[in-house]
């Protein structure tokens, strides 16, 4: 009896391995299938080998990319990856010899949202620029799909985002920076006369941002994000680093230095717009934080401070909420004579450490 | 056994011929054979001799690549392939919802047409089309040269200018007077970052950005990304036409974009509210020749060069109707949803079209619509 188990089990066993051998395998790379492994035992070896998408229409077209022979099998290697949720089939000549399916993305795998900018509740009417970060690299061109403006009677103010194609994605596909129409927010334009402005001063309004958006890999948010803020009068003037508060440090520590913008910045320039130098020309090396919503940032040195004058060097590119940079305003008025300092690179402001 | 030495003399004379030809082929334009590391395909254009521009949003870089498409051919075959999203996407083994068609363009030597294609997992595929057949480009060991738009700068560059403004998005690529045309979008400011780069590219960075400035009715002036462009001879003098992410037409003579120098455009048109100009073609009928112009709320326009050349002076009265389009005159064809466009031959285009049964046709215009 016991050998008749053993038997049966080898049979079962070697004919698994077997099934094994003739199966195709999907290969794997960063969440993606991106080949397929076809094993010779499939083909008889007569035939090309081809491999087609199982879709609603035009099944005949055999896929594009690359067959590498190797002893026992061949590789398939698409020039995009397979999609999640499609079934394939393999050909050899005209007969159908295998079929293989990608199965969607694992619930758990599921994008989210990290931050919206400006992270203040209260915006002027003429904000520009609106930031959204993924925890994972997301589908490109869908924003217009996926993001909306809301108004108090939360109503969708149709057009307030300018629907650029490409967008304006980071390099690793995880922060989107949109922007509010500014032919709208500009004035004096036809889209400014006709449409108005995308939003109005002492209004509350709301971005919604659709579960329904997809990474790359094909996993939605794990749900949909709300950004609430209400509207304040129309910000026209730069932003003036001279008149910002600044809070020297004692010497011998390792306190932060404080500085105090009197307004939340933009987050597209903040991280890489400051940088300290000693009088003796030396930069110093720390950490920047920028806290209070945007509105402060704090410095945190490596070293201790040394007693002296310390220079603060700004990036005039540096923009408020409303795109207003260092050196001019967004819009400016050239009828006034409304101030524009000189195409200057940096502003310098001093401060002393005693 | 002489004429031995003399085949043998012939042979060698040969190899040697030909690996100078080969060294020749891969050095032309200061290419290196090889794989270019391509990200993202955001925007193509045509250099000379088949060299195609290829404009990568994901790595900041403009890349030259030799086709060795370059023969010339003085009778283009119109195209028309119905449902071409569907065909692409069977051909890159999935759906059409899953890829999108970035730019088309039309090599001018060969006439053939070619077609980035970007995944959703954000793969880049270069694909050829002639006639009614779609291929697949190799972007694998072929002559290339690369120009990176966001090196940092030396030290000494940095104090003068400051770190350069990276560019997230390409809008548009053209090649004119041998000089690659590039309109970058910043993520982190609102500002244009056009440059116009010498071809063949060096590494010397002597590219710099312009700082573009648009007025609407000479009054409130901003900083003015442009996302489409063409260039055009007007009385014959060179021009940028270009259209910015606030919408009105303008116009630059070419001589006037020298680096580092504050550029207005002088607007000649307002292309209506609610919509944006996705590409633009110049091309040409009997003595005329016409600025065609494909938009995302609005049908195809076409505007006369002669009537822009005779439009003197900035835009100064606002139109009153809603919607309403001001400055010079011109014509609306009854195309609508063009998502892309290029000029096939002097007078006729292809165009790729969202039609109202929801299938995206690319088909060629006859010489009519100008």
């Amino acid at each position: 009896m016991c050998s008749l188990t053993f038997f049966v089990l080898t049979i079962i066993i070697s004919c698994q391995k077997n099934d094994e051998k003739k199966a195709v395998s999907i290969i794997w790379k960063n969440k993606k299938a991106v080949a397929v492994s076809i094993p010779n035992q499939l083909a008889e070896g007569t035939k090309p080998i081809s491999v087609r998408v199982d879709a609603s229409y035009d099944n005949e077209l055999t896929i594009f990319g690359d067959i590498e022979k190797q002893e026992d099998r061949l590789i398939f290697t698409p020039l995009i990856p397979f999609t999640r949720g499609l079934t394939y089939e393999i050909f050899e000549g005209e007969k159908s010899i295998a079929q293989f399916s990608i199965p969607q993305p694992d619930a758990s795998d599921a994008p989210k949202l990290t931050a919206i900018f400006p992270t203040q509740d209260t915006v002027p009417e003429n904000l520009l620029k609106v930031y959204l970060q993924f925890s994972q690299p997301m589908r490109e061109g869908r924003s217009a799909q996926h993001v909306a403006l809301l108004d108090d009677q939360a109503d969708t103010v149709k057009n307030a985002f300018l629907d650029l194609q490409p967008e304006l994605w980071n390099e690793d596909r995880t922060q989107l920076t949109l922007w509010l129409d500014p032919g709208r927010i500009k004035r004096d334009l036809q889209p400014n006369k006709k449409l108005g402005a995308p939003m109005l001063k002492n209004r509350k309004y709301s971005i919604i941002i659709s579960q329904h958006w997809k990474d790359v890999d094909g996993s939605a948010l794990a749900k949909s994000y709300t950004k609430t803020f209400v509207t304040t009068i129309r910000d026209s003037l730069s932003p003036v680093p001279e008149s910002w508060k600044i809070n020297p440090p004692k010497s011998g520590t390792l306190s932060a230095l404080m500085i105090d913008f009197q307004e939340p910045l933009d987050h597209g320039l903040l991280d890489e717009a400051f940088e300290i130098t000693h009088e003796d020309g030396s930069k110093i090396a720390g950490e920047w934080q920028f806290v209070r919503e945007e509105t402060r940032e704090l410095f945190i040195p490596k070293d201790h401070w040394k007693p002296g004058t310390y220079h603060l060097k700004v990036d005039a590119r540096l923009e408020d909420l409303a795109a207003n940079n260092v050196n001019r305003p967004f819009d400016r008025d050239i009828t006034k004579g409304e101030e524009q300092k000189g195409p200057q690179a940096f502003v310098l402001v001093n401060f002393q450490v005693k | 056994m002489k004429k031995m030495y003399f085949v043998l003399a012939v042979i060698c004379a040969g190899v040697v011929l030909l690996a100078n030809t080969n060294r020749l082929a891969g050095s032309k334009y200061g290419f290196k054979v090889g794989t270019p590391e391509i990200k993202s395909i955001s925007a193509l254009a045509f250099g000379p001799d088949g060299v195609l521009l290829i404009g990568d949003s994901k790595s900041g870089t403009v890349f030259a690549m030799d086709t060795k498409d370059a023969v010339a051919n003085n009778a283009a075959t119109p195209v028309e392939i119905k449902n071409i999203d569907q065909k692409i996407a069977s051909l890159l083994g999935t759906t059409a919802e899953n890829v999108t068609i970035q730019d088309i363009v039309v090599n001018p030597v060969s006439k053939t047409v070619y077609c980035a294609v970007q995944s959703n997992d954000g793969t880049p595929v270069l694909l050829k089309i002639a006639g009614e057949k779609i291929e697949a480009v190799s972007t694998k060991n072929v002559p290339f040269s690369s120009l990176a738009l966001n090196n940092v700068p030396s030290e000494t560059d940095k104090d003068q200018r400051g770190n350069p403004i990276r560019v997230s998005a390409i809008s548009d690529i053209g090649f004119a007077d041998g000089k690659v045309l590039v309109s970058g979008l910043s993520g982190q400011t609102f500002s244009s970052t056009f440059r116009s780069i010498p071809f063949p590219f060096t590494d010397k960075q002597d590219a710099a950005t312009l700082e573009i400035y648009h007025a609407a009715h000479g009054k409130y002036e901003t900083l003015a990304p442009i996302k489409t462009f063409t260039t055009a001879e007007i009385s014959g003098k060179k021009y940028l036409v270009a259209s910015y992410t606030c919408t009105p037409l303008v116009l630059f003579p070419m001589d006037e974009l020298k680096p580092g120098t504050h550029v207005k455009g002088r607007t000649v048109a307002e292309m209506g509210s609610g919509n944006q100009p996705i590409d633009m073609v110049t091309v040409k009928k009997g003595g005329d020749s016409f600025l065609m112009m494909a938009n995302s709320a609005r049908p195809v326009f076409k505007v006369k060069y002669k009537n822009i050349e005779s439009y003197q002076g900035s835009l100064t009265t606002p139109v009153e109707e809603n919607f309403a389009t001001a400055g010079v005159n011109f014509v609306s064809l009854p195309v609508t949803n063009v998502i892309q466009m290029d000029k096939l031959d002097d007078s006729r285009m292809i165009m790729l079209q969202r039609r109202s049964n929801g299938s995206l046709d690319l088909w060629t215009s006859s010489e009519r619509y100008l």
